[in-house]
């Protein structure tokens, strides 16, 4: 938690050493050390006296109970936190790291139990869907892109489709972030989706339906694709509705196509559709088939309909001719590449990650001006940094601290928009509670977007059901185990948790699948279950990258300049190469494995330079060429085997240094490794080494 | 400043006639120097007339060095300044890291700082007491002293793995948290250590060839303790009541109970039972803070192995065993400090010797040494 | 040539009493100073690490004997001997039995006396030959040292003499009485403290003091050399002890033979550990104090005690 400085309270400022004496005055003395010593006979018997006790004192400890020291012998452990010998646990190239897999009904336990044994990595740990990048990592700088991509569509369903536009929380507690920079996992999952594309049609699997009971999926965004698929795992027959002419859901309606390319998604939806999903489009559930027709014809029925419409802030005039929600703004210039706005000056209201997709397609369709108006102060945007980051440059005007008062409009036709200043959004309990100021701003513009929220529609999809919508048209549902008032009827995706993200839409399919399963296999639906048992790692703070040279720092994906990318709605990530991908792959320091990636950290940290440390990272054969301790640098302090993010070095907690010559205290690779021992040399190894010759 | 003591040197007798001096070159390597201080005393018979340190022999360019060395790597490197309580180096050191980068140090990691460093001064004490046996003569007094030490640097073993060089405090914490059980054992062997301290007290302080030896020797004014700078038990011998810990508060100490033990002759005798007493009150503090400790993190969340404080400097200091000890760091951005400067207690105190010395004679040469408890990790650097 | 041969014996013998008593004494300090310091001293060499001090004089026996450049050579070597010998001579008059002192004379009280302090003078011949400092400043704190306690030494002594009548120390033995102990307990104590001083003993090691002049006098001396300083001392304090034990405490009166030197013995084994004692337990005291400490309290003392004996013999 950084504080600036001067709000560090816990110190005052500072006195002066050797202040004026007078103001010892200020604390009363408390103990006087000093004492008088008696003149004459009085001192002359005290003297006696004080031989005496001393005499007393030394006799009585030496008549006292045996001091026995015990000397340590060869396998004498003191504190098993003795900076003494280090050891290396495994490196690169000997072993394998474990693959986080899986089924997907048992996988937060599998989680959790890693967790508790601390052998969780935090990219894997902060992810919603617990994904293995690790694993991912291993696969990629071995060469297997195949295997990386299926390992990861186990968890994310789209590699390709989150691999462009997933937020990335595994980015951000990945532990490289404490060193330099974390790994460019999102950019691997494209690049994994690009290498499978070459091998996508031989590898494709059809899941066989070993059960009986058939599931229907409405809707077929990203949390109705991923419990699908776990369902087909499992050997269920699954049919999914979409009331589109295209499956996609949110991501084909709401993610723009600069972000997402329409072929990418439907290529990963045909995969899906290969494996053996049945999905059946432009059939709107409670229009074209009533859900009693559903729920008789099948045995359970998840509603994974996602969110249809946007909400619009009744301010006056917010019926004026030029009003427009967010969705249906971004519905119409993602699939008629015209939203009605060129040549026009567009307003968007909000701040969040909608709003920057709204503003940035207002550029490509054609809009002269867009303003983006939200209510937070411009370090405070609820969007992603990044993405606020990118609208900008490409022409965005961001105008924070201001909140949507009235709409300006002649004659039912928007000319304007009046903002009111906002002083602060939340209350002292963090509720929404918008403080607004005096000061008023008159925009003036054409045409005003409200990207402020969305919510369900789910009036007709549940007519004629037991189900019942509250007052505010929300479905109930549990939030852990995503049951609805009917005991067939599930519920996941965005109509659960409101607006969020593709990968946490995704969490939550999964966990309906598991909800679904148990229900059909006549299990109990909360025994032995973990809701789920990710920690949420800390951000960490930028480390400073004063000094890492360019083979250390991560890489960035290629943007497309701003002003090319504003105009049209081609993808503004350019993707990054094979040899990149492998490099970016390759700095993966496999938290949690125990071996040795050569990550040189501890060679970096050694204050003493004791410590060499080289790799090879050629795909299929990545190995530790050398890894060189010298003890005779070496001062103990510890900060190696600390450093170490794999805990491969780490203490044996046991003496050492009984050395016959200086040159041996040179430990290389395979000495380090020597099982238990480390580099704890013994004289006695040494004399072995000399009379076999193996040194001079 | 003569340096060459074959030059010989020649004084005026009290008849007028040149009487040739006697130089005793006592150090570099000598059994009472506390380290590697070399002291020209010029005698006139037994009598010491003039006595000036020569330092230097452990300049390692500390503070040149950490300039190439990340701000965690220096943390071991301050351990190498005041060896006898590297606790503190690496305290004082992280205090200002965390002010110049401005992170918030856990509670818990706190009150761990303040255990450890109240221990490391008993330790450091009972290194002095110890070492002003040894001046005197008394080489049990010092074996004693170090049994106490010795379960000390034991509880340390335990905690971080070393004895001496503990490498143990962090900017942001501690570097780990305690062993399973560590703070009983502190608990079932301070009543013990108090034993044991009294009984030193008795032994050595009770006696009345030791007090003969110390009381009278090296006095040093309240007046002069400010002037020169003096800090800790020599300036609190002295009768100057300056503790950081009370006048200057940080950490967790305003929580504690705890007296300043305060001398009013400033003599040797003052300043070493100045320093028996504060193990008497810092066994209060640590019993304290075991009560109060609670469970939470060691150390702050999200600090990266690697910082960069923004450009500036920062200050801060705290009281050591031998007195304020000060850490002033100035960063240009980049992971390495631009600057770092030792304000050592031990150089400052160190600098009265000659002050000191003068009239005594040469056996009282080492006491007034010893009584000015110089480590010369820190004073040298 | 008989009384060279029975010299040459009789020097041989001496010799080699003052290296086993030597020998013993280091062991039995190192031992008790281990017992006070909370050691188990030394364990390996030996039952309970008895020929660990045999094993370090046959290391600084086979060392080098290293004479430093600078010094006065002549005076540099011979040095040890001279305060070695006169220790040894004084071995000569303690009654060890009841009837049996190796040289049984009637001025032996000042005998022991007189000549152990010849002994200064090699102190003072090994500090000022070393032509160093410390060794200069160790010669003459020692030769202050040493002569100022002969006085009260004397004195003490002197007090038995007048009780038994005699000088020479087998009498003085022989006629003793169990009053005469705590008659003559000042004595006693003056005597205890005075021979410390003598010996350059703790707390009393002011010319060897190690945090201030390193090893004073013998500090440039190694092997051999420095192994018969050592050798002095040990043979001074087993000389001291049982003249005391002899003089003050009846010695071996009472038992006949045998019995009688190991009762001795354990009378001087008493007064041994007890220098040890204190040694190993009281602060050094400065040169000044320790002149005040003789002039000031123990020959007032010797002399308070020579008047009570004064007011009793004409009783006795």
């Amino acid at each position: 938690m950084a504080v600036k400085p001067d709000e560090y309270t816990d110190v005052p400022e500072h006195g002066h050493v050797g202040a004026p004496a007078h103001e010892s005055d200020t604390v009363p003395l408390h103990i006087n050390v000093s004492d008088e010593d008696r003149g004459g006979v009085g001192g002359f018997v005290d003297s006696w006296k004080s031989l005496l006790t001393g005499m007393k004192i030394t006799g009585m400890r030496a008549l006292g109970p045996d001091k026995t020291l015990r000397y340590p012998d060869e396998k004498v452990t003191l504190s098993p936190r003795w900076r003494g010998a280090l050891v290396l646990k495994g490196v690169l190239g000997r072993d394998e790291i474990p693959i986080i897999r899986d089924e997907s009904t048992k996988y937060n336990a599998f989680i959790d139990d890693l967790y508790k044994q601390e052998r969780l990595p935090p990219c894997a740990g902060n992810c919603p869907v617990n994904v293995d990048a690790r694993g991912q990592s291993y696969y990629l700088a071995e060469g297997m892109s195949a295997e990386a991509y299926e390992l990861v569509r186990e968890r994310n369903i789209m590699p390709g489709v989150l691999g462009r536009i997933c937020h990335h929380p595994c980015e951000t507690a990945c532990r490289r972030n404490y060193y330099d920079e974390p790994i460019s996992i999102r950019p691997l999952h494209r690049f994994a989706y690009e290498e499978y594309a070459k091998v996508r049609e031989e590898r494709v699997k059809v899941f066989k339906f070993t059960r009986d009971e058939k599931v229907a999926v409405i809707g077929s965004g990203p949390s109705g694709l991923a419990a699908a698929l776990d369902l087909m795992a499992l050997g269920y027959r699954v049919v999914m509705y979409e009331k589109e002419h295209s499956p996609g859901g949110a991501l084909l309606s709401g993610v723009p196509s600069y972000r997402l390319p329409r072929e990418v998604l439907s290529t990963e939806i045909n995969s899906l559709v290969q494996m053996g999903l049945d999905l059946r489009v432009g059939i709107e559930i409670g229009k074209d088939v009533p859900i009693d027709h559903l729920l008789g014809e099948f045995d359970a029925v998840l509603i994974a309909a996602g969110l249809q419409t946007s909400r619009i802030i009744p301010v006056p005039g917010h019926d004026a001719q030029g009003v427009q929600g967010a969705l249906d703004f971004l519905k119409g210039a993602n699939w008629k590449g015209d939203a009605g706005v060129k040549g026009k000056r567009v307003m968007v209201i909000g701040g969040g990650n909608v709003a920057v997709d709204v503003a940035r397609c207002a550029l490509r369709v054609g809009a002269t001006e867009v303003r983006l108006a939200c209510l937070e102060g411009d370090q405070e945007m609820p969007c992603h940094p990044w993405e606020i980051e990118e609208a900008l440059d490409e022409g965005v005007i961001a105008m924070c601290s201001l909140g949507p008062h009235e709409v300006v409009t002649s004659e039912g036709v928007v000319t304007g928009m009046k903002m009111r200043e906002c002083l602060s959004v939340f209350d002292e309990m963090g509720r929404f509670a918008p403080n607004y100021g005096e000061g008023y701003t008159e925009v003036e513009c054409d045409v005003v977007v409200f990207a402020v929220g969305t919510a369900p529609v789910l009036g007709d999809l549940v007519a004629g059901s037991d189900l019942e919508l509250n007052e505010r048209g929300i479905l109930p549902v549990d939030g852990t185990l995503f049951t609805t008032a009917m005991p067939n009827v599930f519920a996941s995706g965005e109509v659960v948790t409101g607006p969020g993200s593709a990968i946490g839409s995704i969490a939550t399919g999964h966990e309906a699948a598991t909800s679904i399963h148990r229900y059909l296999s006549g299990a109990s639906l909360t025994e032995n279950r973990i809701p789920r048992p990710v920690p949420v790692y800390e951000k960490y703070q930028q480390a400073a990258l004063d000094g890492v040279e360019e083979s250390r720092r991560r890489v960035e994906m290629p943007m497309a300049k701003p002003e090319a990318r504003r105009v049209d709605f081609r993808q503004v990530e350019l993707g990054i190469t094979h040899l990149e991908a492998l490099n970016e792959a390759a700095r993966c320091l496999r938290c949690q494995s125990e071996v040795c990636v050569g990550c040189t950290f501890c060679a970096r940290t050694c204050p003493d330079y004791a410590i060499q440390v080289q790799r090879v990272d050629d795909p299929g054969g990545r190995a530790l060429t050398r890894y060189d301790l010298d003890l005779s640098k070496c001062s103990f302090c510890g900060l190696c085997a600390e450093q170490c993010p794999t805990n491969a070095l780490c203490n044996t907690g046991q003496y050492e240094l009984s050395f016959y010559r200086r040159d041996l205290m040179v430990f290389d690779r395979d000495e380090m490794l020597r099982d238990g021992g480390g580099t704890r040399a013994t004289g006695a190894d040494a004399v072995r080494a000399i009379e076999s010759g193996e040194v001079q | 400043m003569t340096l060459d003591i074959k030059e010989r040197s020649w004084t005026t007798g009290s008849d007028g006639t040149p009487v040739e001096e006697l130089v005793v070159n006592v150090g570099p390597s000598h059994p009472s120097t506390h380290g590697v201080c070399r002291v020209i005393a010029h005698v006139d018979g037994e009598v010491v007339t003039k006595a000036e340190p020569v330092i230097g022999y452990l300049h390692r360019g500390i503070e040149k060095i950490v300039e190439n060395r990340t701000y965690l790597q220096i943390v071991p490197i301050t351990d190498r300044l005041d060896y006898v309580g590297s606790m503190y180096a690496n305290w004082a050191y992280c205090r200002s890291v965390e002010r110049l980068a401005g992170i918030r140090v856990p509670e818990r990691a706190e009150y761990l700082r303040v255990i450890t460093c109240e221990l490391q001064r008993i330790a450091s004490h009972m290194m002095s007491l110890g070492s002003t046996g040894a001046d005197t003569g008394a080489a049990t007094m010092f074996i004693y002293a170090f049994d106490v030490r010795e379960r000390i640097v034991e509880l340390f073993e335990e905690l971080c793995g070393s004895r001496l060089t503990y490498n143990y405090v962090r900017p942001g914490g501690v570097s780990m948290d305690v062993p399973e059980g560590w703070f009983d054992d502190i608990l079932s062997w301070t009543d013990a250590a108090r034993n044991s301290i009294s009984q030193m007290d008795r032994l050595f302080f009770g006696n009345f060839i030791a007090r003969g030896r110390l009381k009278g020797i090296g006095v040093l004014s309240a007046k002069d303790a400010v002037g020169w700078g003096a800090s800790g038990p020599v300036a609190r011998g002295s009768g100057v009541n300056w503790d950081l810990r009370k006048h200057d508060t940080y950490s967790v100490y305003p929580r504690f109970d705890f007296d300043v033990p305060v001398g009013s002759n400033g003599d040797a005798y003052d300043r070493a039972r100045c320093r028996l007493f504060e193990c008497y009150e810092s066994l209060r503090i640590v019993e304290q803070a075991i009560e109060q400790i609670e469970p939470g993190p060691f150390k702050a969340d999200g600090i990266p192995r690697l910082l960069a404080p923004r450009p500036g400097d920062a200050y801060d200091h705290i009281e050591s065993a031998r007195g304020s000890l000060g850490i002033y760091l100035v960063s240009d951005g980049s992971p390495r400090p631009y600057r770092m400067k030792v304000r050592s207690p031990a150089f400052c105190n160190l600098a009265l010797l000659p002050l000191l010395a003068e009239g005594h004679t040469l056996s009282d040469l080492v006491i007034v040494l010893g009584s000015l408890d110089p480590v010369f990790g820190e004073v040298d650097r | 040539m008989t009384g060279f041969v029975g010299g040459a014996v009789y020097g041989l013998a001496g010799g080699l009493v003052i290296a086993v008593a030597a020998l013993f004494g280091v062991w039995w300090e190192r031992k008790v100073s281990a017992r006070i310091q909370m050691r188990l001293g030394p364990t390996e060499i030996g039952p309970a690490g008895l020929f660990q001090t045999l094993a370090d004089t046959i290391k600084l026996v086979l060392k080098e004997d290293i004479t430093p450049r600078q010094v006065d050579r002549p005076l540099f070597r011979m040095a040890p001997l001279l305060v070695f010998t006169p220790i040894a001579m004084s071995l000569v008059v303690i009654p060890f039995a009841g009837g049996w002192v190796p040289l049984n004379t009637s001025v032996g009280m000042l005998f022991f006396v007189a000549v152990p302090s010849v002994s200064v003078i090699g102190v003072l011949l090994a500090g000022f030959s070393s032509g160093n400092t410390y060794a200069t400043l160790g010669g003459l704190r020692g030769a202050a040292q040493m002569i100022s306690y002969e006085l009260p030494r004397t004195l003490s002594v002197l007090a038995m003499a007048l009780l038994a009548g005699s000088l020479a120390p087998l009498e003085v033995m022989n006629r003793y009485e169990w009053w005469w102990t705590p008659a003559t307990f000042i004595a006693l104590i003056v005597y205890f403290i005075s021979s410390i001083a003598e010996l350059n003993r703790g707390p009393f090691d002011i010319p060897e003091a190690e945090s201030e002049l390193v090893a004073g006098y013998f500090a440039d001396y190694s092997g051999i050399r420095w192994a018969i300083f050592m050798m002095s001392e040990y043979g001074g304090l087993v000389a001291a002890s049982f003249f005391g034990a002899a003089i003050f405490m009846g010695g071996a009166q009472g038992l006949p033979g045998v019995f009688g030197v190991l009762l001795i013995f354990a009378k001087a084994l008493v007064l041994i550990t007890l220098m040890m004692l204190v040694k190993w337990t009281f602060p050094r005291f400065r040169s000044d104090q320790l002149l005040t400490l003789a002039w000031k309290v123990l020959t007032p003392m010797a002399l308070v005690q020579l008047v009570i004996v004064g007011v009793i013999l004409p009783w006795l």
